[in-house]
């Protein structure tokens, strides 16, 4: 057991087989983070004293600068006995429910579409989470846990229902789309990341999403639905496709109270021309244009959640910053 | 100056190097205040992309870079001079009074 100190603070945890930031964040304390796999750099930390490992072998995330500096991934970091360090908490990463390690039993699968796969798994024990949060999911026989958002909404926590898509020659997509069959079990930590539906926003909400960015927009859609806080607010969610084959989410939406009335969706493809595109008579172009076209000057009043690959989701922030939509409005996970 | 404008004391020009930025909190305020040839610059502390603290950041010019993700922001005006930050930094209207540095909000 290794005891983390933050002196100015003016705090200690303990840390056991665990990294400095998941332990910081199952004792409720707001240790800044993202991604929670080495990548994004968020969870940045001094080390004053000590000694630290990396429990991913060199992190993407790290520079020469950290290492000039002393500064390491508060994901990452396995301390080796105990350690002083200095980060600036901030409530905006405290977690409403503590992130725990579990393990979840796949219960079911099915095809969403064509690369895109909807898993559910029961925990070993309950894990609740907020409408939006992510989990770490450890595949059998893969090394290192990946984050996958869930669709579901989190109320008692009893099962994390996950749609991922398949990454060609991905190892952690391969083990579950090819090996796991119901019955098997995978590790689960969380549930992390702060990029869910605020209920106390007064204001429409706008779901932006493309490919795997399904799953964390039907979690903020179905919350949204039933809360009575939201009860008058529309929902609006536009999902974008390469092709019509990848467009889904209306089946979704089609299932809640209010679909047609106050919830609607828009499904957009952004290849036109190929061949498998002939016949569909939707919306053409790509979400953040499609946001534009429809909601125009009205984006700025609403409450914008959006997920998908890097380049979309760097799209749709340029595209909120020029319609002024304030940065306390965006809701997305900061993985770059 | 508004009627409401309100002024917070935020430090001594002399706890400002030239060529520098200390980090000040003041009520729910995280601010960087920067020295940039005698002329005093506020910004928000943390930046608009991420958790990084720009009074930590390097100065060149009139440019702080965010030592988190080596994103940059125009000291004078908040605007973005390399990404990955997006949103502009908030900088506040600064007056220097008897040696000390105050904000108008």
């Amino acid at each position: 057991m290794a005891k983390i100190t933050i002196p100015a603070a003016n705090i200690e945890f303990d840390c056991t087989n665990d990294t400095i930031m998941r332990a910081a964040t199952r004792i409720g304390l707001g240790f800044p983070y993202e991604c929670n796999v080495g990548e994004c750099g968020n969870c940045r930390f001094e080390l004053i004293e000590g000694e630290v490992s990396y429990l991913r072998a060199n992190p993407p995330g790290v520079t020469e600068r950290d290492v000039q500096r002393k500064r390491y991934l508060g994901c990452q970091a396995l301390p080796q006995g105990d350690c002083t360090i200095k980060v600036s908490l901030r409530d905006h990463y405290k977690s409403k429910f503590l992130p725990k390690k579990t393990t979840g039993e796949l219960i079911e699968a099915f095809d969403v579409t064509h690369d895109i796969r909807e898993f559910r798994f029961r925990l070993s024990e309950n894990a609740k989470f907020i409408a939006g949060q992510y989990g770490l999911i450890t595949a059998p026989r893969v090394e290192g846990a990946r984050a996958y958002s869930m669709c579901n909404t989190g109320e008692d926590g009893a099962e994390w229902h996950f749609q991922i898509r398949r990454v060609p020659n991905g190892a952690a997509t391969t083990s579950l789309f090819d090996n796991l069959k119901v019955g098997d079990k995978v590790g689960l930590d969380g549930a992390y990341g702060m990029a869910y539906l605020r209920e106390d926003a007064p204001r429409d909400i706008l779901c932006l999403a493309g490919g795997s960015g399904l799953s964390p927009m039907v979690a903020i859609s179905r919350a949204a639905a039933k809360s009575p806080a939201l009860k008058d607010r529309n929902i609006h969610f536009i999902y974008g496709g390469r092709t019509p084959r990848d467009v889904c989410g209306e089946q979704f939406l089609k299932e809640l109270e209010g679909y047609g009335t106050r919830i609607h969706y828009i499904g957009a493809i952004s290849m036109p021309d190929d061949p498998s595109s002939a016949g569909w008579t939707g919306k053409v172009g790509f979400v953040h244009d499609i946001a534009e076209q429809v909601f125009g000057e009205k984006l700025g009043g609403m409450e914008v959640y959006f997920a998908g690959p890097p380049l979309m989701s760097q799209a749709v922030m340029k595209t909120l910053i020029k319609s002024k939509v304030p940065a306390a409005q965006m809701h997305f996970d900061q993985f770059y | 100056m508004s009627v409401s404008a309100q002024k917070i004391e935020l430090c001594k020009t002399s706890d400002v190097a030239e060529g520098s930025a200390i980090k000040v909190e003041t009520g729910d305020l995280s601010l960087a205040v920067f020295n940039l040839n005698g002329a005093f610059y506020v910004m928000d502390d943390t930046c608009s992309h991420g958790p990084g603290s720009l009074s930590e950041g390097p100065i060149c010019g009139d440019v702080v870079e965010c030592d988190f993700h080596n994103g940059a922001f125009n000291i004078k005006t908040g605007e973005i001079v390399e990404p990955p930050c997006m949103i502009p930094q908030k900088t506040y209207k600064v007056a220097v009074e008897s040696e000390t540095v105050f904000i108008e909000v």
